[in-house]
């Protein structure tokens, strides 16, 4: 991860959760991923080596295509769990935009792997049984560039802006249950000021 | 590397026993990984296997073509096809069963020894299947979690299944009727380098040991499952345990 990118992880997400609402809050969960997510693949897949040498500009399209689609304040309460508790709002919501910076980076890393053949593919699986506006679960099924598939699942519930995801499910990998069993400690241990000081700072380097 | 080390069964059984002698020093989830102490000190050891193991599974992944990986996977996929057979029928999951036998069978000769995954083309559904997921489909549902020296993560249920499995096992029984390491050794590199995208997601964890446990066995729950486990209790993350900072105790 270049300096670049690192700057740009630390910019404010407050405009984010304005943008397509209008146009999120007609459409059932398993169109809006369809749309999104398919899009964002083709999207990179496309453009693989601007986006390869700008990773910028790829968070940027992660920016402003995926997170309008997620509710990262309520995914941050989960995360936080008893840990959040008497902590006060602001401090959430830093800690929330913290778990925001965090999520992009790492989806766009995942992308990038992905989307290095060009025969990837998003399948997203037909909706089973009724919408449960309390958790409704949309399945996809993403093709590897070695070979297999990855099942990736989407939590969704509806809000006060439409249908929102609050958690990704990796063959059968919780991000908000393994993120939460690695924060409720850390916050314990360390205090949420510093758990939000090494998510802002949090890039990862990759030593061969 | 579902395949299990006579050498390893030995070294392993040596190292329960000694676990069992009381190395409790930690517990951070007393009915999952009551022996915690001892699971953390054979992290400690394969971590240290990795220095050795990583270079390779790095200089194998860039010189190996994906298309060549893809085949390699397809390989020791259909290796499993007999374990995945006996544990299908042991589950009553008997048109499970037929399909897998007709999957190797098309992608033993067909499909070049397995490299070519002719049977998916066809359509045959693949399945994956072990003696710990048909133990835990019989009603043994919690195992202790237990860290397999080399092998890596499992449970005691799994280590068990794994070991029996492993008789029939073309790569098990390479090991146990002709000590031939090579194809396990191959199949450990491969599977490595599947897993370097997530190395640095594990090393900056604030704690990489309960990391691994954690999406070690939620994936091993997706298996059991078939692919279709329940989703977690959300509402039991929020209500319990998250109170609004004027309803928090004591404050």
């Amino acid at each position: 991860m270049n300096l670049l990118s690192k700057a740009l992880l630390s910019v404010p997400v407050c405009i984010l959760s304005f943008n397509l609402q209008a146009d999120t809050a007609a459409k059932d969960p398993a169109s809006l991923i369809e749309g999104s997510i398919s899009n964002i693949f083709t999207q990179v897949i496309e453009n693989y080596e601007h986006y390869k040498s700008d990773p910028a500009a790829l968070q940027t399209l992660v920016r402003t295509d995926l997170i309008p689609l997620l509710d990262v304040p309520y995914s941050a309460r989960l995360i936080l769990g008893r840990a959040g508790r008497g902590i006060p709002r602001e401090k959430v919501d830093a800690f929330a935009e913290a778990v925001v910076n965090l999520l992009i980076d790492r989806y766009s890393q995942g992308l990038l792997h992905f989307s290095e053949s060009e025969s990837v593919k998003v399948t997203v699986l037909p909706q089973r049984g009724a919408l449960n506006e309390k958790l409704t679960r949309v399945r996809t099924r993403v093709s590897l560039p070695k070979g297999g598939e990855a099942p990736i699942d989407y939590a969704f519930h509806k809000t006060a802006n439409g249908w929102q995801a609050f958690d990704v499910i990796v063959e059968g990998i919780s991000y908000v249950t393994t993120f939460r069993n690695q924060i409720m400690p850390e916050v314990q241990a360390n205090g949420i000021d510093s758990v939000i000081a090494r998510l802002n700072a949090g890039d990862l380097e990759l030593t061969d | 590397m579902r395949n299990s080390l006579s050498l390893i069964t030995a070294a392993l059984l040596g190292l329960l026993l000694s676990a069992c002698a009381g190395m409790q020093s930690q517990q951070s989830d007393s009915e999952i990984d009551p022996w915690e102490g001892f699971n953390r000190k054979v992290y400690a050891f394969n971590t240290g296997m990795d220095k050795v193991v990583r270079p390779i599974a790095v200089g194998y992944d860039k010189v190996m073509p994906d298309e060549f990986q893809r085949g390699v996977g397809n390989f020791f996929r259909n290796l499993d096809a007999p374990v995945t057979f006996v544990n299908l029928l042991l589950q009553g999951k008997f048109t499970h069963g037929a399909e897998t036998l007709g999957r190797f069978l098309v992608n033993s000769t067909v499909g070049l020894l397995g490299f070519v995954d002719v049977a998916m083309k066809m359509g045959i559904p693949y399945y994956n299947e072990d003696l710990g997921q048909t133990l835990a489909a019989w009603g043994y549902q919690d195992s202790r979690y237990l860290m397999l020296p080399i092998l890596g993560p499992s449970t005691f249920r799994d280590g068990v299944g794994r070991l029996a499995d492993s008789y029939y096992h073309p790569v098990g029984r390479a090991i146990h009727n002709r000590s031939e390491y090579g194809y396990w050794i191959f199949r450990g590199i491969d599977q490595r380098a599947r897993f370097l995208i997530q190395d640095a997601e594990i090393e900056q964890a604030y704690d990489p040991y309960i990391l691994l446990r954690d999406v070690w066995l939620q994936n091993r729950q997706y298996q059991i499952y078939d692919g279709d486990p329940p989703l977690a209790d959300y509402d039991l993350y929020l209500e319990e345990d998250y109170a609004e900072p004027d309803a928090g105790p004591g404050e």
